[in-house]
């Protein structure tokens, strides 16, 4: 089924889709409307895209680009390969297709396009190989698009490795959706997320991490530092499957409102199928500590310094755990500019 | 030099922990404040540095003829005042060594003087982490982060050293610390006294007055200064407690 009739089928998101509980969805144009319908339905396919099967697909936002006639990239990582790369997509849709080799080490960082459009869609299909070790980031400078998609879905084979980690800093409405399958017994998927946002602007995440296998390992840290009117939610779903023993999983959001107006909405949902496993969630939302403040003015530092300060280290903190390669040093080099 | 005139302060329910503090402290002296748990030591020092737990109800203290309860809090300290608390507090991400070169060139933009670079900082922290016998580690650590009680006694004298304030209250320095780390912080504070600074130092035992020789010894309970004297004050209460002073 492709993506466009699969979009007729499910139809335009609403707030009583649970995939889209925190989302604006009055702002997405419908692309069902006669005007849309008529642009999506006499759009030529593209051969990688008739491939795919669409059927079982939920999510709106992994649809849309197919649906838009986006133009696909596939790249295929050879095994044991040791590749650095960056992905950039040209147009408002855009559809990525990475096949990563057997014991690869690949760093990849996602740039943002430069279309300026009412709205950007992107979906990425990031297959990994046994025993590969793959890092995710992107690290944009404040993107002023209206309306941002982003979807990524990534499989991961056995003792296979991935780190994904971004700092949003949208000034629009954003959403990142990540469906992850670990399918293979050993493997291990680190998602950290920052952000900063300001104004008006609005940014949910929404995840689904499947443990197929036992012995895999899951990790979620959001982090957001949100002032004026921002609205931030974290939706994240962790699935442990009946045979997967040993599964570890931790989720965490720690929000700093920095203003009265600003507000976050969290939703940790557990699905868990096996007794022998370990899963946490937690959320913490607050202020700036006061202690802390007290203790930097207190040694002569202005307040606004000392709140800056204090801000930068919440943020930095997000990636301190990460090993010293290029994704962690890109991330905190945003941070200290 | 500090002069502290009747001071009285709450907390937020109300309850009243100082009531009504004297204190002169001149330039080259040295004023132990001893007295129970409970007394308000702690509390006198955080009035003095502006913490917003506290509420002040009346009195001054002024530095230098400066009222500091009239400044903001981060003033207080510009101007001269150093307080260590009881319990550092942790700021993880906050680099140490940043974190004290922030603090630095916010006292000479204060003072009018000019930022001071990285190389020289170096040079003054590296000098004065000697002083402290500190290692290479406090540079990378966030401020007191995963630190043990001693180290983080000896990271605030550090801050006392670069900072060089004219009054340092220092609230149970001593605490926390094994039998060399006192003799070293101890000797790092003797070394940062000058006779144009002053210190005052909250403690519960003798020892740290075996290094540090006090000039006045004061006895605070339920929130005033009932008892002052001289060194030999202290070396009393170690034998006798403070049951047989009367209020």
């Amino acid at each position: 089924m492709d993506a466009v009739t699969r979009i007729q089928q499910i139809g335009m998101p609403r707030r009583n889709n649970e995939l889209w509980t925190f989302f604006p969805v009055a702002k997405i144009p419908n692309v069902l409307s006669a005007d849309g319908d008529c642009r999506v339905a006499n759009a030529p396919r593209n051969d990688k895209q008739e491939s795919l099967d669409f059927s079982k697909e939920n999510d709106f936002a992994a649809l849309l680009p197919l649906a838009k006639n986006a133009r696909t990239m596939v790249k295929a990582i050879p095994e044991g390969a040791n590749e650095m790369a960056m992905l950039k997509c040209n147009d408002d849709f855009g559809h990525t297709v990475l096949d990563i080799g057997k014991g690869a080490h690949v760093s990849l960082e996602i740039l943002d396009n430069k279309v300026q459009h009412e709205i950007v869609a992107e979906r990425f299909d990031i297959s990994v190989g046994e025993g590969a070790d793959v890092e995710i980031f992107f690290a944009n400078p404040a993107s002023a698009l209206p309306l941002r998609f982003r979807h990524f879905r990534i499989t991961q084979a056995a003792n296979s490795t991935v780190r994904f980690s971004n700092i949003l800093t949208d000034s629009g409405i954003g959403r990142i959706s990540m469906d992850c399958d670990l399918n293979g017994e050993g493997a291990s998927f680190d998602y950290r997320s920052l952000s900063i946002l300001d104004n008006t602007a609005s940014m949910h995440q929404r995840l689904t991490i499947r443990h197929n296998a036992p012995n895999t390992v899951s990790t979620q840290l959001a982090r957001n530092l949100l002032s004026g009117s921002a609205y931030a939610s974290y939706d994240g779903m962790v699935i442990v499957g009946e045979k997967c023993t040993k599964v570890n999983s931790g989720q965490l959001v720690n929000t700093i409102l920095l203003s009265e107006n600003a507000s976050v909405s969290v939703k940790p949902v557990l699905k868990i199928y096996h007794d022998d496993v370990e899963c946490t969630h937690g959320n913490t939302v607050g202020e700036l500590d006061a202690e802390q403040m007290f203790y930097l003015v207190s040694r002569g530092i202005p307040k606004e310094a000392a709140k800056k300060m204090l801000m930068a280290s919440f943020a930095k903190e997000t990636f301190y755990p990460l090993p010293e390669t290029p994704a962690k040093k890109r991330l905190l080099q945003t941070l200290s500019v | 030099m500090l002069s502290i005139k009747d001071l009285k302060a709450s907390i937020e329910d109300g309850t009243q922990i100082l009531k009504g503090i004297n204190l002169e402290v001149k330039p080259g002296e040295v004023h132990a404040i001893m007295g129970p748990n409970g007394s308000g030591k702690s509390t006198l020092s955080k009035v003095i540095a502006g913490h917003p737990a506290y509420k002040v109800d009346g009195g001054s203290v002024e530095l230098d003829g400066k009222n500091l309860l009239e400044m903001e809090i981060n003033e207080r300290a510009n101007s001269g005042l150093f307080i260590s608390t009881q319990y550092p507090t942790e700021i993880p991400g906050v680099n140490n060594v940043e974190f004290l070169k922030m603090a630095l060139n916010s006292k000479r933009a204060y003072l009018g003087l000019p930022e001071i670079g990285d190389e020289e900082f170096k040079k003054f922290c590296e000098e004065k982490m000697q002083l402290l016998e500190m290692d290479e580690r406090y540079r990378e650590r966030g401020v007191n982060d995963g630190m043990s009680g001693g180290e983080k006694k000896r990271n605030e004298i550090l801050q006392m050293a670069i900072l060089d304030p004219k009054v340092s209250f220092l609230d149970e320095t001593d605490s926390g610390l094994d039998i060399d780390a006192l003799r070293i912080v101890a000797n790092g504070i003797n070394h940062i006294m000058s006779p144009e600074k002053a210190v005052i130092l909250v403690t519960h035992y003798q020892r740290l007055l075996d290094y540090i020789k006090p000039t006045y010894v004061h006895v605070l309970r339920h929130g005033k200064i009932i008892l002052s004297g001289g060194p030999e004050l202290a070396l009393k209460l170690e034998e006798q407690g403070y049951d047989w002073i009367e209020e």
